[in-house]
C-alpha cells in the first residue's frame, strides 16, 4: 500500500466572487509522503489547502480524499472523513476561551466521550510534549507567543492520531531554532507514525529540509509538480526565481 | 513483570495499566514492562503507559521499560521527557484577602484609566479642534450617519409605542375622575423631561455603545491600536474624539424626535379612547409644556451621549484575550451604559427637584 494515493485533486477551479483563484489545479498526495505546496503570497496556496479538507467548495473539478469526492459531499458525509485528518491553520486557530490543554482535549473528548480524566490528561500531555509545550497545558492562548500558538495548533491537529496532517504556514514567524524543531517534528511524525503531511509554506530552508514532493503555484496555476531535487534545478523562470530568492523587477532597487 | 502482547493501543494499554495497579498498590515489587512483542503503538497506548509511570512515581515504585524495538522504541524515546516529567503546575488558588485586595486594586487602576480616557477624549474632541488641531471631519460625519440617521426609525418606533403605553396606563387611572384630558399633560411632560432622553439613550447604547466597544476591542486584539500608536497617532484623537463629537451631535436630535414620537403615540390613544378632538388634545399639550421641560431632556441626553461613547471606548480598549474577550467587553459595556444612564438620570432628578425647580 506504499503507493496508495490519499489525496487527489483533479482540474480544480475556484473563484472568490468574480476573482479566479485556482485555475485547473491537479495534484496528488501519496501515503507517507511530505508534500509542500509553495508559491508567492496570494497565489492560492491556502485556498487549495482549504479545498482539500472540504472547507471551501470549488467552482468545478474533483477533490478525492481516500478515493471519495469531497467536493460533492454534504457535511454529514464529510464529518467521519475529517476525524482522520489533522489541520493546523496559519494563526493556530486556537479557541481563546479555553486553556491550551482543553484545546487539545476537545477533539479527543468529542470522539471518545467515555475516556477517563487521567488518561485524557496524559494523552494531552503527550501531544503537547511532542511539540515541546507540555509546560503550557494550563495557559490560555492569549498568554502564548506566536510560535507557541502555532505549535499548540499542531498539537491539537495531532490529537486524533490523524493519517494525514495539513499544516498551513507552520513555521512562518518562528525563530530558526523553533522552525528547525518543527521540521524535525514533521519528519519524526512521518517516520514514527507514518503520517502523510501536506505543508503550505514559503520558507525555503524548511522546504529543502522536509519536502519529498513540491507543488508550486503561481497565479492559481500549477507551474511545477515533482520531486524536490528537480524543483531545485528547474529552469522554469518563476521556479528558479523562487528558489534563488530573486526579487521581481519592479521591486528591485534601481541602482543594484 | 508485565508483558504486552501485540500493539500497544487503548485496549492493551488498559490491561497493562490494570495489571500494574496491583503491583503498585502492594508497593512490593519493581515493575518491568516488557514491550518486546510490541511493534506499533499509538498515542492512547502511550497515555496508559504514562499514567502507569506517574502512579508508580507517586508510590516510589521503580518502573523499567524493556524490550521495545522498532517504531515503538523510537516513539518512546521521543516521549520519554514527557512521560517522566512531573505534571505541569495547576493554577494557584487565590485566598480571600488576596481576592478582595486584587479586586480593589483593579477597580482603582480601571478608574484611573477611565479618568485618563475622559481627559484625553475631552481634550481632543473640544479643546483640540478649538485650538486648530483638526478633528477628522469625514470620519465624524460617517459616525453621525451610523449612530444617528440609521437609528431614527427604531428610536421613533420605540418611543411611539411607549407613548401609547403611558397614555393607556394613565387614562385607566384618571378617567373615572373625569381628568382624561390631563393625560395629554402627563405624556408631554413625561417625554420632554424624562422618557425621550432615557429611552433614546437605552436604544443608542444597545446599538452604538455595543458597536463602539466591539470595534475598539477587535482593534486592540488585532494590534490595530498598537499600529496607530506606532505611527505616532493618538487613539483618543483618531478614534475616540470623532465618535464622541458625533454622538453628542446626534443624541439631542434623536431625543427631540423621540419626544415628538412619544407625544404622537399619546395623542393617538387619547383621541381614540377618550374621543377628544385632536385639536383640544394638542392645545392642552402645548399649554402645559414649558421650554424648561424640553431643556431638561436635552441636557440629560448630552450627558448620556458622553457616557455611552466613553464607556464603550473604555471597555473596548481594556479588552483581554481574543474572541471571548471582545464578547465580554461588549456585554460589560452595555450593562455599564444602562447602569450609568440610570444613575445619571437619578442625579438629575434630584437636582431638578431640589435645586432648579
Amino acid at each position: 500500500m506504499a503507493n496508495e494515493t490519499i489525496v487527489e485533486v483533479r482540474n480544480l477551479t475556484t473563484h472568490y466572487g468574480e476573482a479566479l483563484v485556482l485555475d485547473g489545479v491537479s495534484m496528488e498526495v501519496r501515503r507517507g509522503e511530505i508534500v509542500v505546496i509553495l508559491g508567492g503570497s496570494g497565489c492560492g496556496k491556502s485556498t487549495l489547502l482549504k479545498h482539500m479538507i472540504g472547507l471551501l467548495r470549488p467552482t468545478s473539478g474533483e477533490i478525492l480524499l481516500w478515493g471519495q469526492d469531497i467536493a460533492r459531499m454534504d457535511e454529514d458525509q464529510l464529518r467521519p472523513m475529517l476525524t482522520r485528518v489533522g489541520i493546523s491553520f496559519q494563526s493556530g486557530g486556537l479557541f481563546n476561551s479555553m486553556t491550551v490543554g482543553e484545546n487539545v482535549a476537545l477533539p479527543i473528548k468529542e470522539k471518545n466521550p467515555d475516556i477517563d480524566r487521567e488518561t485524557l490528561d496524559m494523552l494531552v500531555r503527550i501531544k503537547l510534549g511532542l511539540v515541546g509545550l507540555s509546560a503550557a497545558v494550563n495557559k490560555t492562548p492569549g498568554e502564548l507567543s506566536g510560535g507557541m500558538k502555532k505549535r499548540a495548533g499542531v498539537a491539537r491537529a495531532l490529537a486524533l492520531d490523524p493519517e494525514i496532517l495539513f499544516l498551513d504556514e507552520p513555521s512562518a514567524g518562528l525563530d530558526p531554532i523553533m522552525a528547525a524543531g518543527l521540521d524535525q517534528l514533521i519528519l519524526n511524525l512521518r517516520h514514527l507514525l507514518g503520517i502523510t503531511v501536506v505543508v503550505v509554506t514559503h520558507e525555503l530552508d524548511s522546504i529543502k529540509e522536509i519536502a519529498d514532493t513540491a507543488v508550486m503555484l503561481d497565479k492559481g496555476r500549477v507551474i511545477f509538480n515533482g520531486r524536490l531535487d528537480e524543483a531545485l534545478e528547474s529552469d522554469h523562470p518563476r521556479v528558479s526565481q523562487f528558489f534563488q530568492r530573486k526579487p521581481d523587477a519592479h521591486i528591485a532597487p534601481r541602482n543594484a | 513483570m508485565i508483558r504486552v502482547e501485540g500493539d500497544l493501543t487503548d485496549q492493551t494499554g488498559r490491561e497493562m495499566f490494570a495489571a500494574a495497579q496491583g503491583c503498585i498498590r502492594r508497593k512490593a515489587c519493581e515493575i518491568t514492562v516488557d514491550l518486546s512483542s510490541v511493534k506499533n503503538m499509538d498515542s492512547l497506548g502511550g497515555a496508559w503507559l504514562g499514567r502507569l509511570m506517574a502512579n508508580a512515581r507517586l508510590k516510589k515504585v521503580n518502573v523499567e521499560i524493556s524490550g521495545a524495538t522498532g517504531q515503538a522504541a523510537e516513539l518512546l524515546d521521543m516521549l520519554a521527557p514527557t512521560l517522566s516529567a512531573e505534571p505541569a503546575p495547576g493554577t494557584r488558588r487565590i485566598g480571600l484577602f488576596e481576592d478582595i485586595g486584587g479586586t480593589f486594586l483593579n477597580a482603582l487602576s480601571e478608574a484611573r484609566e477611565a479618568f485618563e480616557l475622559v481627559i484625553e477624549a475631552v481634550y481632543w474632541a473640544v479643546i483640540g479642534p478649538l485650538t486648530g488641531k483638526g478633528l477628522r471631519i469625514e470620519n465624524t460625519l460617517d459616525e453621525m450617519h451610523e449612530m444617528g440617521v440609521r437609528a431614527v426609525g427604531i428610536v421613533c418606533l420605540i418611543n411611539f409605542l411607549l407613548g401609547l403605553i403611558i397614555a393607556m396606563l394613565s387614562i385607566a387611572q384618571v378617567e373615572p375622575f373625569g381628568l382624561g384630558i390631563y393625560v395629554a399633560t402627563v405624556v408631554v411632560i413625561g417625554f420632554a423631561r424624562e422618557l425621550g432622553a432615557v429611552m433614546t439613550a437605552v436604544v443608542v447604547s444597545a446599538r452604538s455603545g455595543a458597536a463602539i466597544a466591539a470595534e475598539m476591542a477587535t482593534m486592540v486584539v488585532q494590534e490595530e491600536i498598537d499600529s496607530l500608536r506606532g505611527m505616532g497617532l493618538n487613539p483618543a484623537r483618531f478614534l475616540v474624539a470623532p465618535k464622541l463629537v458625533a454622538m453628542i451631535a446626534v443624541m439631542p436630535c434623536l431625543t427631540v424626535l423621540a419626544m415628538f414620537s412619544g407625544v404622537a403615540g399619546g395623542t393617538l390613544v387619547g383621541v381614540v379612547l377618550l374621543k377628544i378632538s385632536t385639536n383640544l388634545w394638542l392645545q392642552q399639550t402645548q399649554t402645559y409644556l414649558k421650554a424648561g421641560d424640553i431643556a431638561q431632556g436635552l441636557i440629560k441626553c448630552v450627558v448620556f451621549a458622553f457616557v455611552i461613547t466613553l464607556v464603550g471606548c473604555h471597555n473596548g480598549l481594556r479588552v483581554k484575550g481574543g474572541a471571548r474577550g471582545v464578547g465580554l467587553a461588549t456585554t460589560r459595556s452595555v450593562v455599564m451604559d444602562i447602569f450609568f444612564i440610570i444613575v445619571a438620570d437619578m442625579i438629575f432628578a434630584i437636582l431638578f427637584y431640589f435645586v432648579f425647580k
